[in-house]
């Protein structure tokens, strides 16, 4: 009620001063009656100026004129003898002259400062929202969320509804559905030539920065604020918002497509690097075979099969690898749980790489007897295997690579420790990722990223863990697998 | 047995090392390895060499990299092993002066013939031969004039400066680029498709059948290669 008393107030501001005027002729010759009676005095015409002074400063000219006439009209008929008969003389003529002198120079002069004031505030609070919806449009770059504070910032400009339309969507403010029509007139402002547009009490105008259309927006003010001016700057500096955010975005998807392409490119040439070696080993050796097979003596042949059957072995590794993830990524892993001797597990693993090792050692550290794993035996010696061959890549040459194997609690733990670089503190944990290399790691002897990942993948699906540590004795990296011990 | 002469073969790929020297050494090569760029600068500072065996992918350092060090003091021949797809890098190598390639996976004796090739070409360049003469095709520098099977063929100048190019490097491929240079000039900016008319137009007069070409041939991608008797 009070509010709707506050709106009609406020939108009837001229109704409501010449009302306020009348109220305040009533006061005045009620107190001028109440001086009358009550003194005797009956020069009261001072009470009525004052009544019109206060109305010319209060309400403005328009009310004061009206102030002065009604003034003089009950002075006269209520308390000029004789009373209650409206007689004018000239005397009455000179009140009734410096009544309304009164009345417009200082209605003038109060409309003024009055009007200053009110422009002031207006420029004030023309300032305060520029400068709020600047701020709040850089802090943005999302282009939805800068068209809806427009269309925000736009009904508080013109005091009424506004409407943004940006790429075919709506943005309301206050949050209602526009009329079709307008939605229909500011999709038309899109014809060339078109810049702007009356539906209505809605104006509508295009969107522009930087030369490109971005949309169109409309506004309807509940009354007449002289804020034509701040709505245009408004628009500007949202049109210029939301072309910088497009711009962002595009940045950042250009960016985005880079990165997913050089990722690409080096999975890609690494997979194809870690297929290829073994492959070109063994075609050129089996080449050798054939062209110089009689002049090689066996212990040159002997050295070119043990090639070409290592190298078959690091193949069929691999693409076990690339299988292994492909089951590991469809669920499809089927884990064969059984209770095994993780000591012997070990040993046959480190024989296995005995030739590929090269000139670096492998040491194998037991703590205990006994220390059965539950699990599958395979797919852990896959696993091992995937960390050993690591190990051992990164080791530098005559390096050692250990392995030791313990129980703490219920939990079996094998540690493989390099003497290689390490990884930072801060990529410890990405290492087990997919496809994830070390970008400060030599690149060449890095593969596809797959192993530790497989690794991580199969252990875990055996209820166990992979972590990884640097060495605190010296540089080089410790990869701990813990599965859990078999229940005796 | 008489010494091919000196190579040094650059993988950082220990089984590949195992793999080539055995058939390398049976060819008459002395090996010598290294596992970097940087030591096969350094060997090739201190020693002769007859010819360089260069993979592309090196630790510390790019293969191209290595071959525009090695081709500011030295002419040695340079054979590049690298992946098939890797094309540009390809390309890259061979116009920083590396003589060859040869896909990975190869066999032997087709690495062994890009040596030859190399070598040669080597020789005949700095020999300043007159003429070059495979069974096809004979091409005398001297008086620009070529022979198909001993009949002479009329060659418009740009055609004739195009089997130049191929005949002089005979055996061993030429990049578009390096083709441009030597038909066009070497600061012509011309596409690559205005060689392969040419090719085609060139082929029109060399070839048997021009759609199976046999002396003049495509190295996909990357350019031409002239057909040696040895290709036969």
């Amino acid at each position: 009620m009070s509010d709707m008393i506050s709106n009609w107030v406020r939108r009837r501001p001229r109704l409501v001063g010449y009302a306020s005027a009348i109220l305040v002729v009533l006061l005045a010759n009620l107190l001028a009656l109440i001086v009358a009676e009550g003194l005797g005095y009956v020069r009261v015409s001072m009470i009525f100026l004052g009544g019109v002074l206060v109305v010319a400063v209060l309400l403005g000219s328009g009310p004061a004129y009206l102030a002065a006439v009604l003034g003089f009209v009950s002075y006269n008929f209520y308390l000029v003898e004789p009373r209650f008969t409206f007689g004018v003389e000239s005397e009455d003529i000179i009140i009734l002259v410096v009544f309304l002198a009164v009345a417009m120079m200082t209605g003038g002069l109060a409309g003024r400062v009055r009007d200053d004031a009110i422009r002031a505030q207006e420029r004030a609070r023309t300032s305060g929202v520029l400068f709020q919806a600047g701020r709040d449009f850089a802090g943005m770059d999302e282009e939805a969320e800068i068209a809806q504070r427009l269309a925000t910032g736009l009904a508080e400009a013109a005091q009424g509804q506004a409407v943004v339309l940006i790429d075919g969507r709506c943005f309301a403010a206050p949050d209602q559905d526009p009329p079709d029509t307008l939605i229909d007139a500011l999709a038309a402002l899109e014809a060339p030539g078109a810049t702007s547009a009356k539906v209505g009490d809605w104006r509508l105008r295009n969107l522009w920065a930087e030369g490109r259309r971005l949309g169109a927006a409309a506004w309807r003010s509940d009354d007449e604020p002289d804020g034509a001016q701040l709505i245009h700057v408004l628009l500007d500096m949202g049109a210029t918002s939301v072309a910088r955010a497009r711009l962002s975005r595009a940045w950042a998807e250009v960016e985005a497509t880079d990165r997913t392409q050089s990722l690409r490119n080096a999975l890609l040439s690494s997979i194809s690097h870690d297929l290829r070696t073994p492959l070109a080993s063994i075609q050129a050796s089996a080449s050798s075979l054939r062209a110089f097979g009689d002049t090689f003596d066996a212990e040159v042949r002997n050295d070119l099969l043990d090639t070409i059957q290592e190298e078959a072995e690091r193949l069929n590794a691999f693409v076990g690898n690339l299988l292994n993830m492909t089951k590991l990524e469809a669920g499809a892993l089927a884990i064969q749980g059984v209770t095994f001797e993780m000591a012997e597990s070990l040993d046959r693993l480190v024989r296995r790489f005995e030739r590929r090792r090269g000139g670096r050692m492998i040491a194998i550290r037991v703590e205990g007897d006994r220390l059965a794993a539950w699990g599958d035996p395979i797919l852990f010696e896959q696993a091992l295997a995937n960390v050993l061959e690591n190990a051992l890549r990164f080791s530098p040459e005559q390096g050692t690579v250990e392995v030791s194997l313990q129980r703490r609690d219920d939990m079996l733990i094998v540690e493989v420790a390099d003497e290689g670089p390490g990884v930072r503190a801060d990529e410890l944990a990405r290492i087990f990722e997919k496809f994830y290399r070390s970008p400060s790691a030599n690149t060449n002897l890095q593969g596809a990223g797959l192993g530790l990942s497989i690794v991580k993948g199969l252990i875990e699906a055996m209820g166990g863990k992979a972590i990884a540590r640097n060495r605190d004795d010296r540089d080089g990296l410790v990869v701990a697998l813990i599965l859990p011990s078999a229940k005796s | 047995m008489t010494t091919s002469g000196h190579l040094l073969l650059v993988d950082d790929e220990p089984q590949i090392l195992r793999a080539l020297r055995p058939a390398l050494a049976a060819a008459g090569y002395e090996v010598t390895t290294a596992e970097n760029g940087a030591a096969a600068l350094a060997h090739l500072a201190s020693e002769a060499c007859d010819v360089v065996i260069l993979d592309l992918g090196l630790p510390d350092m790019d293969g191209k990299q290595v071959i525009a060090h090695i081709r500011e003091w030295s002419e040695v021949p340079i054979v590049v092993l690298s992946a098939r797809d890797l094309e540009t890098e390809k390309i890259a190598a061979l116009d920083l002066g590396a003589d060859d390639f040869v896909n990975k996976p190869f066999g032997v004796g087709e690495l062994l013939a890009r040596i030859r090739a190399s070598v040669r070409g080597r020789d005949r360049r700095l020999s300043g031969q007159a003429q070059f003469r495979s069974a096809e095709l004979e091409v005398n520098f001297a008086t620009r004039r070529a022979f198909v099977q001993d009949q002479e063929i009329r060659l418009t100048p740009r055609e004739y400066d195009l089997i130049r190019a191929l005949a002089r490097h005979a055996g061993r491929v030429v990049t578009h680029k390096q083709l441009i240079a030597a038909v066009w000039g070497p600061q012509a900016t011309v596409d690559a498709q205005f060689v392969r008319v040419l090719v085609a137009q060139l082929r029109q007069k060399l070839e048997e059948n021009p759609a199976a070409p046999r002396v003049l041939l495509t190295e996909p991608g990357v350019g031409y290669r002239l057909a040696t008797d040895e290709d036969a």
